[in-house]
């Protein structure tokens, strides 16, 4: 088998399999990290012994990002599928007039205007907002900066989640709900059983999305001072003048966090896909068609 | 078993229907006919009570249904619909869709749930498709899992709007089957369809509807041999050619 062979079994392989080319992607990230820092270290740039010393030294920094990442995002979802509910429905019942269009007039603007207001404006401002009102309700307690963040995190999710759940609950065929009408199911039994489980299958991958800039976004909590990964990385840079290092520690620290979950994700999604519901593969429908037939050998 | 009275719908300033009424006896198959834009979905829909009648009676098995003090839920357990496009749960497969409604709506125990919804796909002839996905199903095999949808609630009659307008031809003759041998086991219903062949062989009467009035209503042999008026005789040499 020569290159050629080798370069056609490698792109049939990337073609048919997702884990290869998840496998692929991950291996390539690695190489060029590591050529990078040998580039870096070679070039008297960076210490790998201050590395290797002050690894662990980001191990509680990184469980609290994820924590802070964590809590923010599962209170998020919580009071994001009510709030796109009324992002999705509220303009009907506003249509209905009468006692439901007085309910869904003070709920749909109120809502609508909160994820203008967070998406509006940046999640830094936001947190130092947050922060400093907490300080003031709470002086002297030695929890607020990490709570204080956390409530911060989850404010701003909570309104770039609610987009996502609202394009998912619209994104259900109407058609489906009228069948659940018809076999008696209640509006409320509707959205519990078919409104919902397909808004979710339709907004998994979105969703991912979001977790990755939250968790991004809680670098941020270094400036309220909560002992975050991109804190840990300015507190080594400061301390020991190895900030170059330190960030690039950090760097990685997310990289492995973040790459190993989406991909993790992704997976799931694949492997539970319901025919006909969801986005659609990549790598299928028209590239795939588009493939080349195998010469025979 | 369904009477409708002097039935009345508007959308906005668009009358859609204009004082229809009508009669199925129990274990009658009423054949509904007639141009698009006629009304004919509007009137099955004002039966379960999808859509909200504004003026008249409709009445079910002798209670008037469409009161503010009957719940459209109940109601709709009691007629069953099947619609154009079957509207199958795409995230279920043909069992739980089956299913579903017997658990949450009717709360039965699973096990029972089951033992009757697989007997409804039986009886549809689809007892192999039940872990299928609607979207691993052809067309004719979608509809015929949303008729055993509707029964396995056993509803004492069944609408379908135009249940085989959205089917490739060949898939037409299974729906058609499955709905004949309903027919004949005495199941009430009402259908809008433009299957010809269907309302001749297995209508008991005929209802042709248009710009949201009944225009005409006999036996089939009446309304596609001998239409007494024009618009019926139009409409008839138009789809019989």
């Amino acid at each position: 088998m020569g290159a050629r062979g080798i370069l056609e079994e490698l792109s049939n392989a990337l073609e048919d399999s997702p884990l290869h080319r998840t496998g692929i992607a991950i291996l390539s990230l690695l190489a060029l990290a590591v050529l990078l820092i040998m580039a870096l270290a070679d070039a008297r740039l960076i210490s790998l012994a201050f590395m290797a010393d002050n690894a662990s030294f980001l191990l509680v920094p990184a469980l609290t990002s994820v924590a802070a990442t964590m809590i923010s995002f599962a209170v998020g979802i919580l009071g994001a599928i009510p709030m796109g509910l009324v992002r999705s429905f509220g303009p009907r019942l506003l249509k209905q007039g009468g006692l439901r269009a007085v309910i869904a007039a003070p709920l749909y603007g109120g809502v609508t205007s909160y994820v203008e207001a967070i998406r509006g404006t940046p999640a830094l401002v936001q947190i130092f907002l947050v922060s400093q009102v907490s300080g003031i309700i709470f002086p002297g307690n030695p929890n607020i900066p990490f709570w204080g963040g956390v409530l911060a995190l989850t404010l701003n999710t909570l309104g770039y989640q609610s987009e996502v759940f609202r394009a998912g609950f619209q994104s259900v065929n109407q058609n489906q709900i009228e069948a659940a009408k018809a076999i008696g199911m209640r509006p409320r039994q509707a959205f519990a059983y078919v409104t919902l489980p397909q808004g979710i299958r339709l907004i998994t991958l979105p969703l991912v999305n979001e977790w990755v800039g939250l968790f991004k976004a809680s670098a941020l909590l270094g400036v309220i001072a909560v002992p975050e990964l991109n804190w840990a990385a300015g507190y080594l840079g400061s301390t020991r003048s190895h900030p170059i290092e330190a960030f690039l520690m950090v760097s990685a620290a997310y990289l492995a966090i973040i790459i190993p979950l989406s991909k993790a994700v992704g997976y799931w999604e694949r492997t539970h896909r319901i025919p006909g519901l969801g986005t659609p593969e990549p790598g299928r429908g028209r590239r795939a068609g588009l493939r080349r037939p195998v010469p025979a050998r | 078993m369904i009477t409708v009275r002097d039935l009345h719908k508007w959308f906005g300033d668009l009358h859609v229907l204009k004082g229809v009424s009508l009669d199925v006896k129990k274990g009658e198959a009423l054949v509904i006919i007639g141009p698009s834009g006629s009304g004919k979905s509007t009137l099955l829909r004002c039966i379960n009570l999808l859509i909200q009648p504004d003026e008249g009676d409709v009445i079910i098995d002798g209670v008037k249904v469409n009161e503010p003090k009957i719940r459209p839920e109940w109601v709709r357990q009691q007629v069953g619909m099947v619609f154009q496009s079957f509207n199958l749960f795409t995230h279920l497969t043909a069992l739980q869709n089956v299913m579903i409604g017997l658990t949450k709506v009717k709360r039965l125990p699973k096990g029972e749930a089951e033992r009757i919804a697989r007997f409804e796909l039986e009886r549809v002839g689809l007892a192999d498709k039940a872990d299928a996905y609607p979207a691993q199903l052809s067309g004719g095999q979608q509809q015929r899992v949303a008729i055993a949808r509707a029964l396995a609630l056993n509803p004492k009659a069944v609408l379908f709007d135009e249940p085989t307008s959205a089917l490739d031809p060949e898939y037409i003759r299974e729906v058609l089957d499955v709905m004949t041998k309903l027919a004949e086991e005495g199941m009430t219903m009402v259908v809008v369809t433009h299957e010809m062949g269907f309302a001749h062989n297995v209508a008991d009467r005929v209802l042709f509807m248009a710009d949201g009035v009944v225009v005409e209503e006999g036996a089939p042999e009446e309304i596609f041999e001998r239409p007494k008026k024009d618009r019926t005789k139009a409409f008839v040499g138009k789809i019989l050619g």
